[in-house]
Formats: structure tokens, C-alpha cells, sequence
């Protein structure tokens, strides 16, 4: 069996190197790509959209519809584990020995941990709001504030994270990242735009059209980061403690 | 090549054999919880590898999401499973 | 002005790079696994802030708004290893000695970490 997966991904390495060699080489100028696409990016998403950085104009404005179909697949994942590997402990199997816990917590890893935490926090929020104008945005900022919690479950347990984020506030919450995403979306729709026309908000926001792509991007990058913050806290929860939700790592 | 004369090549192709490195001694460790780590580490040097090609964002998401995350969760499920891989 | 700015930044680097060296000598040629995490603990954090403070003090060449904050983000990593760092390697450090990895004495050799607990009465 090992020697038909390893001859089998030796050919499809061998095939992709092939396939490879019709790729333009990296950076080049004459490729088809940066002749028609990325220079019409580069010369006017800051005009269009107001906002510097470009990859995230791209992602959360001109690619919005995927972006939101991103964060409805990571919704789904997190719902799906959940489904799978959530139970009680009425349904606990008797023939899995419980593991070695240990008695109390190290206060060294505490201590840094309440050094550590409020300080990611803080980055998740900066890199969430500072999308704009540097690398970063709703998912990045997102998967670092579930971290933080993460963290936290580390060095404390389980019980003191879930102690300040309900599971049932955990998963609202994430649903509701998928709504206002969606619901931004239908906002431009109702106030005569297609879907995700950010620049259909400007009546309501009272700012010029450019500024409320901008206004936009900044809603649904909020929404996308509530969905990634507590679906990576809910994987962690369901995986690490085997769908009890009674001790961590 | 001239696009990207502003670091070495060297550097390049040496980034890009600790990441086939990485992939095989993940592959081939017998313990999960080595062969997670063993995979973060493999999502650091693609890490490095996109900002070489100056890709800032790529490079951010892969290293919040495939150096961090990814391997705790890895971790968290390694030690539910049989921990020693069968084969 | 320059050239001092320049020797600094020279300094520091090679400094944490020499530390950086013991660290992996360390690593590779101490017997056991509590001085190995020893070496990489403290020659770990010591040489990266001396590099990343080489790193900020390099920024200061042209000293404008800019620059100050790309310093000041590096001094924040510093601060973010300090703490970071030693942590880490406590926390390896403690879950080897709670799965009793055995030790290393120059008296008798390998010692298993039983024996270690029986010495101190636990």
C-alpha cells in the first residue's frame, strides 16, 4: 500500500513539475495576469475604494461573494465537529482511560499567560481595524483573538474559558459573523445596489460612495472575524477535550 | 532573474529544502505529536517562503493560522487518537 | 555618526549570533534533556532580543516618524520574547519531569528520574 501512495504522488509531483514549466516565471511582467488584472488592482482600488492596501480591497470588496462563502465554510466546519464530536458525559465510553490531570496550575505559565493575553487581544483588534493600510484584516485578526482564548485554555483549563464564553454564546456568535456579513450584503441590495455594493451604504452612512466601500470592507471584515474568532475557539474545545468541554489540553 | 535580485537565490532554495524537509520528516514520524510540531514547523518556513515572494498577507494568515492554530489543533486531537501512527 | 550607529548594530548582531552559536552546541552536546532546554532557554532569549535590538537600532539611520515605529514595533517583539520565551521552555521543562525523563549526573551517569524523586522524598 506504501509503495503505490509513494509511486502515486511521485507521478503527480512529476506531473505538476511538468505543468509547471508553462507557468509564466514569478514577477514576470509580459504574464497575462500582471498585464490585464493586478494593474488595474494596483491603479484603481484607491480610487474606487479608498483604501490603500489593496489586497484586502480585493478580498472584501471586488471578491466579496467568495469571501462571504469563505466564512460560511469555516461556519460549517466549526458546526460539523461540533456535530460530530459533541456529547455529554452520560455517553462517555467506559473503555477510554481517563488521562493523568494534573493537580492545580503552574503559576509561571499563568502569569505570563495574563502578561500574553490582553496584549494579542489588543494586536487581533489593531490587526482587524488596521486592514486597510497594512497586511491583515477580518481573518487573520480573527484566528489571532481565538488564539488569545485558546492560550488562555492552555495555561488555565477549559472550565475558565468556557466560564467567560459560553459554548451557546460561542456559537451565536459565530452565526451572527455570517449574518452581518450576509447582511451587508442584502443592506445594499435593499437600498438599490447589487449585492455587497458597498457603495450603495453612503445615503445611510452620510459619507461620499468611495468612503462607504471603504466603511464596507472595514463591516464585513467585523463580521468575517467574529465567525473565525469563535469557530477556532470552538474547534479547539471540541477537539482537544474529545466533545466534553471538561478539560483542556 | 532580475525580479528577484533584491535577496539571494541561495536563500530561496534554501528556505524551499526545509520545507521539502519538513514534509518528509512529518511524513515519516512515527509519534503524532512530533509529526505536528514537525508540521508547524513546515508552516513557518512557507511562511518565510511568501514573504520572500512578498506576499504580507499570505505569509500573516499562514503563520496565524498554519503555525498556530493548526498545530494545537493538531495536538489536541493527536493526544485523543492512538498517539503512534500504524504504519 | 553613522559609522558608531553602524558599529552598534554590528555588535549586537554578532554578539547574539555568537550566542545564538552556543545554543546550538548546546543543544547538540549536552547529555540530557534538562540541560538542553537549559541552553536553548536562556541562549534562545538572549540572542534573539540582542539581534532584534540590533534590528531596531538599525532602523534609527534615518530617524523620522517611520522609522521610530518600525523600532518601536521590534522593541515590542523583544519585550514579546522575554516573556514568551522562558515561559515556553518552563513549560517543556515541567511536562518532561511530570512524564519523568531521566537525568544526567557526573557522579553515576543516566539516572532515571525515580530515583531523583526518591532522593528528594517524594
Amino acid at each position: 500500500m506504501k509503495v503505490i501512495a509513494a509511486l502515486f504522488s511521485i507521478v503527480l509531483g512529476v506531473v505538476l513539475l511538468v505543468a509547471a514549466n508553462d507557468l509564466p516565471i514569478w514577477g514576470d511582467p509580459e504574464s497575462p495576469v500582471s498585464v490585464h488584472l493586478s494593474s488595474y488592482f494596483i491603479e484603481h482600488s484607491v480610487e474606487q475604494t479608498s483604501v490603500p492596501n489593496f489586497v484586502t480591497a480585493v478580498l472584501a470588496d471586488y471578491r466579496g461573494y467568495d469571501t462571504m462563502f469563505e466564512t460560511a465554510v469555516i461556519f460549517c466546519a466549526g458546526i460539523t465537529v461540533m456535530t460530530i464530536l459533541r456529547r455529554s458525559h452520560r455517553l462517555r465510553k467506559k473503555n477510554v482511560p481517563p488521562r493523568p490531570v494534573r493537580e492545580g496550575q503552574d503559576i509561571i505559565i499563568c502569569s505570563a499567560a495574563r502578561l500574553i493575553v490582553p496584549m494579542m487581544q489588543l494586536f487581533a483588534l489593531y490587526v482587524l481595524a488596521h486592514g486597510h493600510h497594512s497586511p491583515g484584516g477580518g481573518f487573520q485578526g480573527g484566528v489571532i483573538f481565538g488564539a488569545s482564548f485558546i492560550l488562555l485554555a492552555l495555561a488555565y483549563d477549559l472550565k475558565t474559558v468556557l466560564s467567560r464564553l459560553k459554548e451557546k454564546t460561542m456559537m451565536l456568535v459565530s452565526g451572527l459573523g455570517v449574518l452581518v456579513y450576509a447582511g451587508i450584503g442584502v443592506l445594499c441590495l435593499f437600498l438599490g445596489g447589487n449585492f455587497l455594493d458597498y457603495s450603495r451604504l453612503a445615503s445611510i452612512l452620510q459619507v461620499t460612495e468611495i468612503e462607504a466601500r471603504s466603511h464596507g470592507i472595514l463591516g464585513v471584515e467585523v463580521g468575517v472575524a467574529l465567525t473565525v474568532t469563535c469557530i477556532m475557539l470552538s474547534l479547539y474545545a471540541d477537539l482537544a477535550s474529545g466533545g466534553e468541554m471538561d478539560e483542556g489540553l | 532573474m532580475e525580479v528577484n535580485s533584491w535577496v539571494l537565490w541561495q536563500f530561496d532554495v534554501l528556505i524551499l529544502l526545509m520545507v521539502l524537509v519538513c514534509a518528509v520528516v512529518a511524513l515519516q514520524l512515527r509519534d503524532l505529536v512530533a509529526s505536528a510540531i514537525s508540521f508547524g514547523a513546515y508552516s513557518f518556513f512557507m511562511c518565510l517562503l511568501w514573504t520572500l515572494m512578498l506576499a504580507v498577507d499570505v505569509a500573516f494568515t499562514e503563520a496565524a493560522v498554519g503555525a498556530g492554530v493548526s498545530t494545537v489543533l493538531f495536538l489536541g486531537t493527536a493526544l485523543h487518537i492512538r498517539r503512534r501512527a500504524k504504519d | 555618526m553613522n559609522i558608531y550607529l553602524d558599529a552598534i548594530v554590528v555588535l549586537l548582531t554578532f554578539v547574539g549570533l555568537l550566542f545564538f552559536h552556543g545554543t546550538t552546541v548546546g543543544i547538540l552536546r549536552f547529555p540530557d534533556f534538562y540541560t538542553r532546554m537549559h541552553a536553548a532557554g536562556k541562549g534562545d532569549t538572549l540572542s534573539t532580543m540582542l539581534i532584534l535590538f540590533g534590528f531596531a537600532a538599525y532602523q534609527l539611520h534615518h530617524p523620522s516618524t517611520a522609522t521610530l515605529l518600525v523600532a518601536g514595533k521590534i522593541i515590542f517583539i523583544a519585550v514579546l520574547v522575554f516573556i514568551a520565551s522562558p515561559t515556553a521552555t518552563h513549560a517543556i521543562m515541567d511536562a518532561g519531569y511530570e512524564s519523568e525523563i531521566g537525568a544526567w549526573s557526573a557522579k553515576d551517569g543516566f539516572v532515571s528520574s525515580c530515583l531523583i524523586r526518591k532522593e528528594k522524598g517524594e
